[in-house]
């Protein structure tokens, strides 16, 4: 327990040497969703998709999933950064399991991400008039809390593998690409051709998005989350199994 | 218990290749690089332990299965009696480590690069505070202490690096090229906390290049060359192993222009010239030594001469040569 503390206190006064840097890490999704929510629901003229429920309702829950993949991104670049100024290696030599470095990190992202949620719900509900399932919001903070660590897991294991930044940096462009356009996050599957479908279906970004959607406006069939909700655990599960044995080959 | 902080036998690490040149090993072509073959030694508690070597000697890559980065291909490691194939959480609990590269929390304050340290070692945040005041004060680094890492200039980041290990009182510590980057008093003052260190009971693993470093500091010396012990003892056990090798110094008034062809001519282990003064290192018989002197210093007008011994030097020369690309393992 105490290295999982002394990992959140570190990533804590590293995060907290930059202030533009924790603006963002707080605000993005919100300035997501009233930049990009906004425009879409006035420009393209996005008629409701059900009675009471406007765009940027739909697109609340694509923002937190798209700010679980945010946080990941930046936290699993911070292993090059560390290799970079040689405290990787000797991180690696601390009194902690491998497994306990990455939950370290898990943790204080989690903190963030559901600070970020917690700003960019109150946000959507105030300014956005959009209409909570407050009985859902346990399955939300769930949503939440396992997008953020199973996703930090996955791109951990590119970033521990992958000695090159800038060859990280294409992996993390060409998924970003096929995680978000390939999935129910920007639109609902429904109308989209069968092949689109289909592989947005097989999209973990997908699984996430439909329970954060769920969690948050009730959007969706229960039997169905259930499933996304387990195959999502799964694959947070074996992402952190990967991302713990990629951290064990180091050296 | 073992009196031994630190047992290791038969220690092996194979670099694997990995892809085409695997598959390539597998047929035959080439094995993977035996960076450590068969190593073999113990170092009792409260010792300075210096591994010596050449570039790719295996230093590091001993002191990474040691400190549990790597885990060895073979043979065994145990520190403070745990395995560390075994029981590596219960070695990184009895080790701080100082890396070859300079290591820190760029993005950090110096203070906090000690106190985030002291963190990881199970420090409660008061102790912390009051030893990173002393370790602060120890390393000339209390003014930088609310600098972050990143502006400090190379040899003050190496000093936080180096500090860092007087904020825990690991029992083993482990040093692969400590002194790089600092400057001579620093350097000279760190030697002297290591030793207080070790008095304390604090067993110290250094790897250096820098022989006069290891003759000053260590209690028992391990020299490899290619992975493997070329040899072990104590400085004059080692010495023993180099018997028959002298140094000459001569200062000249002015320096003999065929001296440099005179020099060749005995086929020196190595010398060097530096002014006006050559110093060269012979491996003869003692009574040849002062034959050797009388020849030179008839080439010119000889201000001063010394003849001494072989140094650890002269011995890691003689020892690590490669005349027919092999190595003789000797022991002390």
């Amino acid at each position: 327990m105490s290295s999982l503390a002394a990992i959140f206190y570190r990533e804590s006064k590293i995060r907290a040497t930059n202030t533009t840097f924790l603006f963002f890490d707080l605000f993005y999704p919100l300035l997501y969703l009233l930049v990009f929510g906004i425009g879409v629901n006035a420009a393209l003229g996005v008629r409701a998709l059900s009675p009471g429920m406007d765009y940027n309702s739909f697109f609340l829950a694509g923002v937190l999933g798209m700010a679980s993949l945010g946080i990941a991104t930046t936290s699993s670049w911070s292993f090059f950064l560390d290799r970079d100024n040689g405290i990787f290696f000797e991180m690696l030599t601390y009194p902690m399991r491998r497994s306990e470095y990455l939950l370290g990190k898990v943790l204080f992202n989690i903190c963030i991400g559901i600070v970020q949620a917690v700003i960019t719900v109150a946000a959507g509900c105030l300014l956005l008039k959009i209409h909570l399932h407050w009985s859902a919001l346990p399955v939300l903070a769930a949503g939440v809390i396992g997008g953020t660590a199973g996703w930090f897991f996955f791109y951990a294991t590119f970033a521990l593998k992958i000695r090159r930044n800038d060859l990280f940096n294409s992996v993390v462009n060409v998924s970003y690409f096929v995680l978000l356009f390939a999935s129910s996050m920007f639109y609902p599957l429904a109308p989209l051709p069968k092949w689109f479908r289909a592989a947005a279906l097989v999209n973990p970004i997908t699984w996430q998005v439909d329970v954060l959607r769920y969690g948050s406006i009730g959007l969706g069939a229960p039997r169905v989350l259930v499933l996304e909700g387990i195959a999502f655990v799964l694959f947070a599960l074996a992402s952190f199994a990967w991302a713990v044995r990629s951290l064990r080959e180091q050296g | 218990m073992s009196n031994f902080a630190l047992e290791v036998e038969n220690l092996v690490k194979v670099y694997e290749r990995r892809g085409r040149k695997a598959r390539a090993a597998q047929a035959g072509v080439r094995a993977g690089v035996r960076a450590v073959d068969g190593i073999s030694f113990s170092v009792p508690r409260g010792e300075i332990f210096g591994l010596l070597g050449p570039n790719g000697a295996g230093k590091t890559t001993l002191l990474k299965v040691l400190t549990t980065l790597l885990r060895p291909t073979s043979g065994a490691a145990r520190i403070e009696g745990f395995d560390v194939v075994a029981k590596p959480l219960e070695i990184r609990r009895r080790i701080s480590m100082v890396l070859q590269e300079t290591a820190a929390e760029l993005l950090l304050n110096v203070r906090d690069n000690l106190l985030t340290f002291a963190r990881f070692h199970g420090l409660d945040s008061r102790e912390a505070r009051r030893r990173a005041s002393i370790v602060m004060d120890k390393f000339q680094i209390h003014k930088h202490a609310e600098q972050k890492v990143q502006d400090l200039s190379g040899g003050s980041r190496r000093r936080v690096q180096v500090a860092k290990v007087f904020m825990v009182d690991t029992p083993v510590i482990f040093l692969d090229e400590f002194s790089t980057g600092m400057d001579p008093i620093l350097k000279r003052a760190a030697m002297g906390y290591l030793r207080e260190e070790a008095a304390k009971g604090r067993t110290i693993v250094l790897t250096t290049q820098i022989l006069s470093e290891a003759e000053e500091l260590c209690d028992d010396i391990l020299i490899m060359n290619r992975g493997k012990q070329v040899a072990r003892g104590d400085l004059n056990a080692l010495k023993l192993l180099s018997a028959g090798v002298y140094e000459i110094s001569l200062t000249f008034a002015e320096l003999p222009p065929t001296i440099s062809q005179d020099i060749a001519e005995l086929e020196p282990l190595r010398w060097r010239v530096d002014g006006n003064t050559i110093e060269v290192s012979l491996k003869v018989e003692e009574a040849r030594v002062l034959d050797i002197v009388h020849e030179l210093s008839k080439k010119g007008h000889v201000l001063r001469v010394e003849v001494s011994g072989a140094s650890l030097e002269d011995i890691f020369v003689e020892l690590t040569k490669e005349p027919d690309g092999q190595n003789i393992a000797k022991e002390a």
